[in-house]
């Protein structure tokens, strides 16, 4: 009687699970956000590709006005962040906070109507900025109607959160479950502000909410989310404690503390008050505490037991993201200092250091969740670990060229932006060689999304092409 | 059109006060409940047996 209580409150401890000779957890959501999730990133990929080939040919797709610079762009931006990166992210938080909890999702029913809604916003977000249908904002292009079914939908996926955690099993909370909490309350404020109240005011102040918004996407959306990720798969696929959870506190409530006053470090030497710029200046110096914290501490957890990068493909998304996720917390302090700032600012420096955010780190956290939860929830061997290792390399590749080209053609761009005697034009023209690299480097990440992404698929519908589970078959 | 410049910034300042206010909450939260405290390790280990279950599923698969 007592069990068929504790069952009906979604309270059953994995042991009686096993008694009662069923799942404790469906994972219905959790598939449902990352099959949609690797299928936008396989044809956003193709969008990124078709920008980077219009840098080096410009003529490239003609005057088609869907194919324009101005209609991909957007596409490829919100495709990546929305589509693919926090729809995977959404997917993984399904998965690993009721195991965390020790119960099950709180309402599966309201996780697939949330899976649904998402869809359709994507769907819809593809429409409207192929059509042009676009506000106008960075990382806040989508109209009116698709930016209240994304709070709808938010609010369907943080009550569902909320309760999954609010009857959980134990009392303390792994640190992953903070930042997932983190990530639920910020994103709330940061769409808000940058997608309503941005809409709101004029000038320089608009000028300003908007680039709080598009740095705390990255800062207080895609960061908290993507730690909670490492958090989780770090020690879960090297089989090792974390080095401390006192010092992942730390790392918590000082990005808590630290990251939202920064964002005006876009528009150091523009018209805003210098209050304002060196507040956004030190702020961003201090984010070296939190980001060290957490580095650190995976580091730690990795003492004695690097040798497991040889073959463990998880492992090696995880740490390579960790490094990644280093670099660009560490750039991101030095370039927010006026004197650096004067010469990367605008430059194709930012887009360089953004993708080695959003993809070298957060991207390569995802995709290491990707390799170890999908054969868990379909029950089934991955496809192949050889492949999962040549969509590592592909990335990596791909990632570094990408990297260091669009620095080093940042930084060149920004000394020739200086000099008043060049004129704009020539800067443009010199800049080919580097596109041309940024272009043959995106064909390298292509084909790690494309090895990615078949090989989920064909772990998802069973098919059989690691040698294990060939051998495994045959003796059966 | 009206300029909503001053209350869309009075209502980021609100929104700035909200989330500090419950910042500062949860954080004396955290502390009341022994995140700070000898047993704050307890969450690591215990985290390393939470898909225990996928593995007894294995092992229930029809032959």
């Amino acid at each position: 009687m007592q069990n068929e209580i504790a069952k009906s409150a979604g309270e059953i401890p994995v042991s009686e699970a096993v008694r009662y000779n069923e799942s404790l957890h469906q994972d219905t959501t959790a598939k449902l956000f990352l099959v949609s999730s690797i299928t936008y990133f396989f044809i956003v990929g193709i969008v990124a590709l078709m920008i980077a080939a219009k840098f080096v040919w410009p003529e490239l797709l003609g005057t088609v006005q869907y194919l324009t610079y101005g209609r991909l762009r957007p596409l490829h931006v919100n495709g990546m962040l929305f589509g693919w990166l926090l729809a995977a992210d959404m997917g993984l938080m399904y998965y690993v906070v009721p195991r965390l909890c020790g119960v099950k999702l709180w309402s599966e029913k309201l996780g697939i109507a949330t899976a649904a809604l998402w869809n359709f916003i994507i769907l819809g977000a593809v429409v409207s900025t192929i059509m042009g249908w676009n506000q106008g904002w960075e990382y806040a292009e989508l109209p009116m109607f698709l930016d209240v079914l994304v709070v709808v939908a938010w609010i369907m996926f943080g009550a569902n959160i909320f309760m999954t955690v609010a009857i959980r099993k134990y009392t303390q909370m792994y640190v992953t479950i903070w930042y997932c909490l983190g990530t639920i309350l910020w994103t709330a404020f940061v769409y808000l502000t940058g997608n309503f109240a941005a809409l709101f005011a004029t000038g320089v102040n608009q000028a300003n909410l908007n680039w709080m918004y598009v740095h705390n996407a990255v800062g207080l959306i895609f960061t908290p989310v993507g730690l909670a990720i490492a958090y989780y798969f770090i020690p879960k696929t090297s089989n090792s404690p974390l080095h401390s959870h006192k010092l992942s506190m730390i790392g918590f409530w000082s990005l808590a503390f630290v990251y939202v006053w920064t964002g005006a470090h876009h528009m150091l030497h523009g018209p805003i008050s210098q209050w304002l710029q060196t507040i956004a200046i030190v702020f961003s110096v201090m984010l070296l505490v939190p980001v060290w914290a957490v580095v650190y501490n995976f580091f730690a957890t990795m003492r004695g037991q690097w040798d497991q990068m040889r073959d463990n493909v998880p492992l090696k998304f995880l740490m390579t993201g960790v490094i990644f996720y280093l670099l660009t917390c560490f750039q991101g302090p030095m370039h927010s200092l006026r004197s650096v700032n004067a010469i990367v600012s605008k430059t194709d420096w930012i887009p360089g250091h953004a993708h080695m955010a959003v993809l070298g780190a957060f991207s390569f956290f995802a995709i290491a969740g990707c390799y170890y939860v999908v054969p868990k929830i379909f029950r089934r061997n991955l496809f192949s670990d050889s492949l999962a290792n040549w969509s590592f390399w592909l990335f990596l590749i791909g990632g570094v060229g990408f990297f260091v080209t669009l620095w080093l053609g940042g930084f060149w761009q920004g000394w020739q932006w200086n000099n008043p005697a060049i004129p704009f034009i020539d800067t443009v023209v010199a800049l080919k060689p580097v596109w041309i690299v940024r272009f043959f480097s995106g064909i390298f990440m292509f084909g790690g999304i494309v090895a990615f992404a078949y090989n989920i698929l064909a772990t998802m519908l069973g098919s059989s092409g690691n040698e294990s589970s060939k051998m495994a078959a045959a003796t059966a | 059109m009206r300029d909503y410049s001053y209350p869309s910034v009075y209502f980021a300042y609100f929104y700035f006060v909200l989330l500090l206010v419950g910042a500062i909450f949860f954080f004396l939260r955290s502390v009341r409940h022994g995140y700070w405290g000898k047993d704050s390790e307890e969450a690591k280990y215990r985290m390393l047996k939470d898909d225990d279950e996928d593995s007894y599923e294995d092992l229930r698969r029809p032959l």
